[in-house]
């Protein structure tokens, strides 16, 4: 105990141990409103994958329902544009699910009824080789929900013999380098693979003491534990919303091993990229 | 690229930028296409039409606006931007008749743009105006003009000129077919205006605006089917001179 300049008397800490622990625990005894209020909380965010056509949940993970020899992860709206021009535009894609999540980043207030267009993390299959994935994933995925994400997408025992590709943006000012930053070019493209992953990327590695976030550095995570063969591609940009150039910075992309032979048109893609950046644009007022 | 301390504020780079004006200058090429000719005896400002949402009214998305009687400009950029400078300019040109008993002279106004626009990009948390103007009109001496303000403060007189979005094509157009003859008559000219503009407006005359300021008369703004009929005759007069070359091939 302490008194402090005002005359209340305050807990000091102390590293010998308190004297007051049973009135610690006391306090720290839920009471049934709390653990209500908690498992609503809970509830309220909880990752739920749900089969196209019926809408039921799955009962087992995406990938142990669907094996995948490869996966293609587009995290952000940049990187979701860049996958819907060029590479779902040049095969049938068929959806196969979506995950319904919400948090406190989700514009909608009424979760029971989000609809498809809020939910975006959708998976698709390519009609033509059933054990190609790809997931175009627009919403922000909050740290304790990655896991159920990975759990429900991965599974607890992943097969190894797939190859992971995520692609993702990030804004250039968490960038650290020791170089000016007035010769720093952005967008640019920055890669970073797990051990298993035995090609060369597409760009220069991501150097230290640079590190990813979010759900794209959850799926490395686990692709490094699970021994699964992955890569990321990150994307510095100082545009964050949908921007023509930061989406065709992916472009090296087009050549690598991943979306080789998944990409047709280069020229048509180009075009309905440029289609999809002008919907965006007529809706605004500020320039005339 | 620019350092990030560059950003905020206008202060030089150490290579003796001003990043924030050459944003500025980004912002422009948003905006769609105008152009503004210098004739003879008229002066033409024509402008790409935005496109407006459904439950928009139409009226109230213009690029060209009159400054006085005489004056007119169309700007691209920023609308905001846009409507300040043009409020700042009709109150000058209102406030210029009443001190000294005459209207403004189409430089005198181009002038008080610029330097308002220089203001801000000399000022302490400010930001420079996000628009390029395309000022034109007859001075008393019967004279037409045509002036361009940008975003950095500077003005100069065209013969003709293009600022928006595809200013660049607009402007090569302009530098190949701008003759002597081709600004003669006012009816050529106002073809060349639109002409312009049919090389980067999408679906044509729809999407075309036009104003005229002739000698001693007020602004004109063409009607839809007065630009249309202009639109068709510069078509029938294209696929004629197409004819003529295939027998000259032939």
């Amino acid at each position: 105990m302490a008194a402090t300049f005002f005359g209340e008397v305050v807990k000091a800490p102390c590293r010998a141990g308190t004297e007051d622990e049973e009135e610690e625990e006391e306090e720290r005894r839920e009471t049934p409103e709390d653990r209500e209020v908690r498992r609503q909380l809970a509830g309220k965010r909880e990752v739920r994958l749900l089969r196209r056509q019926t809408k039921t949940s799955l009962e087992v993970s995406l990938l142990e329902k669907y094996p995948c020899s490869k996966f293609i992860i587009a995290i952000g709206n940049n990187a979701v544009a860049f996958l819907s021009s060029f590479v779902m535009n040049s095969g049938v894609w068929e959806e196969v699910g979506c995950a319904k999540l919400w948090n406190e980043w989700c514009r909608t207030t009424d979760t029971t009824h989000l609809s498809p267009t809020e939910a975006f993390c959708v998976f698709y299959h390519l009609k033509s080789n059933p054990s190609v994935f790809l997931c175009q994933c627009s919403c922000y995925v909050a740290e304790d929900q990655q896991y159920q994400w990975l759990e429900k997408v991965f599974g607890s025992c992943p097969r190894k013999n797939m190859q992971v590709t995520i692609l993702t943006c990030r804004h250039v000012t968490d960038y650290k380098t020791s170089e000016s930053t007035s010769s720093l070019h952005s967008p640019f493209l920055k890669a970073l693979k797990t051990q298993n992953f035995k090609e060369p990327p597409c760009c220069s590695l991501l150097e230290q003491p640079n590190i990813v976030h979010d759900l794209p550095a959850a799926v490395m995570s686990y692709c490094q534990v699970w021994k699964i063969p992955a890569v990321l591609y990150l994307c510095y940009t100082d545009v964050m919303k949908l921007d023509l150039i930061t989406v065709e910075a992916f472009k090296p992309l087009l050549s690598s091993r991943s979306l080789k032979g998944l990409v047709k048109n280069i020229p048509q893609s180009t075009e309905i990229l440029k289609k999809l950046m002008t919907t965006n644009e007529i809706q605004s007022n500020i320039y005339t | 690229m620019a350092s990030r301390y560059d950003r905020a504020i206008t202060v030089f780079s150490p290579d003796g930028h001003l990043f924030q004006v050459e944003y500025a200058q980004e912002a422009v090429k948003k905006g769609s296409t105008a152009v503004g000719i210098r004739g003879a005896n008229i002066v033409v400002l024509g402008v790409e039409k935005k496109s407006v949402a459904k439950l928009q009214d139409e009226r109230t998305v213009r690029k060209i606006c009159a400054l006085d009687d005489h004056v007119c400009m169309a700007f691209a950029g920023l609308t905001a931007d846009a409507r300040v400078v043009i409020n700042r300019a009709r109150v000058e040109c209102q406030s210029h008749k009443l001190t000294v008993e005459d209207p403004v002279t189409v430089e005198y106004i181009t002038r008080f743009i610029a330097t308002l626009k220089q203001k801000y990009t000399q000022s302490n948390g400010r930001r420079p105006f996000g628009i390029s103007a395309l000022i034109v009109g007859f001075d008393d001496d019967g004279i037409p003009r045509l002036y361009q303000t940008d975003p950095s403060g500077t003005y100069h007189a065209w013969k003709a000129n293009a600022i928006g979005r595809s200013a660049k094509t607009v402007r090569e157009f302009l530098e190949k077919n701008y003759t002597e003859d081709a600004i003669a008559n006012d009816n050529e000219a106002i073809k060349l205006a639109i002409r312009a503009l049919l090389e980067v407006v999408q679906s044509g005359g729809k999407n075309i605006e036009l104003a005229i300021i002739r000698r001693n008369q007020p602004l004109k703004m063409f009607s839809a089917k007065e630009i249309e009929l202009q639109v068709t005759e510069i078509e029938k007069e294209k696929e004629e001179a197409e004819k003529k070359k295939s027998k000259k091939i032939a």
